[in-house]
């Protein structure tokens, strides 16, 4: 009876999927309204209530935090997170450290050309490529930091960035294809997926996008889950050279992941 | 950063125009583009010039444009609007994509219709029962709309 009715209620004048994305739009800028694409400093004891109001089992989780990390960031809840965070988090910590500075500029500065011979649009991908690469040479001298938020708050900015990320990733599944295929769930191709789930702004990332990310920089990076089981967070290790446990590097950075959403966490 | 990317894109056509389609500028507003697409001739729309309307929004290439024919066509993913069902206008939206590409996919949606995820239902049902009718009434309004 319910499917009888809508059937009769269909209006084919209209554009369905137009009334979604407006109602979309207005989300998102409630959304930006009320978050910055990448908040200053937080201590746990700032956001213990905010997020047990989620569910009271974070409230343990927090205090095992504090004994391994002293700060965090918040991001944006837009779909961006995981790549915003990466990137201003890894950015951030190449404002002290010249040595990797040199080394991920030179993967950067390589990227682009492997993205084309891809068979990505040399004409975008020269316009994101511009603007990540400036932004990268931002954290060259130190005493940055301040330019640094400034720049991941201005959404032009940080989307092209994030923009970026996204190419690096789908370029790096598409070139290992026979790894990935695996992986993809659905009777889709390792390029569809790309198409769906990563190129796409807002859209969310998963464990295969931060493989990906991390092997594509070779950037070392540990994701803390907090999840609603348990007392503890589960740390795991996006380790790009896959070396044995015992000897696997320290990581770059460390996100904190609770479900759907991904922050910065800062070490003690 | 919207305004430098569309100019680019409009430098980008100038140069390399993509086959059978154009588009430019309407007036002063760099925003609102208008573009011509020629009916491909594997379709029932070859010999028709259509029209389309083209609104960037304040924040492309991050939300895709808004691409509508104002030529009547009939096919089952564009209602009587001149609204397109097609992916990249949608939630495949990627800021890695052009006008360029999109004026092609467009192209390739009149040659090869998607009646499974339809607009107008009652188009897309007669072209999978009645393939024949479906290219005689397309036919039919290309050259009573598009030529």
């Amino acid at each position: 009876m319910a499917a009888q009715a809508h059937a009769i209620d269909y209006d084919p004048e209209r554009n369905y999927d137009e009334d979604t994305l407006a109602q979309q739009r207005e989300i998102e800028k409630e959304i930006a309204e009320s978050q910055p694409l990448i908040s200053s400093l937080f201590t746990f004891d700032d956001i213990v209530e905010e997020y047990t109001r989620e569910d009271e089992v974070y409230r343990h989780k927090i205090e095992n935090l504090k004994t391994r990390y002293a700060n965090l960031r918040k991001t944006r809840g837009d779909g961006n997170c995981f790549f915003r965070a990466f990137g201003f988090g890894y950015l951030e910590t190449l404002l002290s450290n010249p040595t990797d500075y040199q080394r991920f500029l030179e993967i950067c500065e390589k990227s682009k050309d492997e993205l084309i011979a891809l068979g990505f649009p040399q004409f975008t991908l020269e316009d994101f490529y511009d603007t990540f690469i400036d932004i990268v040479k931002q954290v060259k001298n130190p005493g940055q930091l301040e330019k640094l938020l400034e720049t991941f708050n201005d959404q032009g900015l940080s989307d092209y960035f994030v923009v970026y990320l996204r190419l690096l990733v789908s370029g790096f599944l598409q070139k290992n294809e026979d790894d990935y295929i695996p992986f993809i769930d659905g009777e889709r191709t390792v390029k569809q997926f790309c198409s769906q789930e990563v190129e796409p702004m807002g859209k969310e990332s998963d464990h295969i996008h931060a493989v990906a990310l991390t092997k594509a920089l070779r950037v070392p990076i540990c994701v803390e889950y907090m999840d609603r089981e348990g007392q503890t967070c589960n740390s795991f290790m996006f380790d790009p050279t896959e070396s044995p446990e015992e000897s696997s590097p320290k990581p770059a950075l460390t996100l904190l992941y609770r479900p759907g959403h991904y922050d910065i966490l800062y070490p003690l | 950063m919207a305004m430098k990317r569309i100019s680019k894109e409009l430098m980008d056509l100038h140069k390399d125009p993509p086959t059978n389609c154009s588009a430019g500028p309407v007036g002063e507003d760099i925003f609102h583009w208008q573009a011509t697409i020629i009916g491909p001739e594997d379709s029932p729309y070859a010999g028709g010039c259509f029209n389309l309307n083209i609104h960037f929004p304040t924040d492309y290439p991050f939300k895709p444009p808004k691409v509508a024919f104002s030529t009547k066509i009939y096919h089952p993913n564009i209602n009587s609007n001149g609204s397109i069902c097609l992916d990249i206008l949608r939630g495949q939206w990627s800021p890695a994509l052009t006008i360029s590409k999109v004026l092609l996919s467009i192209c390739s949606l009149l040659t090869d219709p998607n009646p499974d995820d339809p607009l107008v239902p009652e188009i897309a049902r007669i072209y999978k029962t009645d393939i024949a009718k479906y290219n005689e009434t397309a036919r039919g309004w290309t050259q009573r709309f598009a030529m």
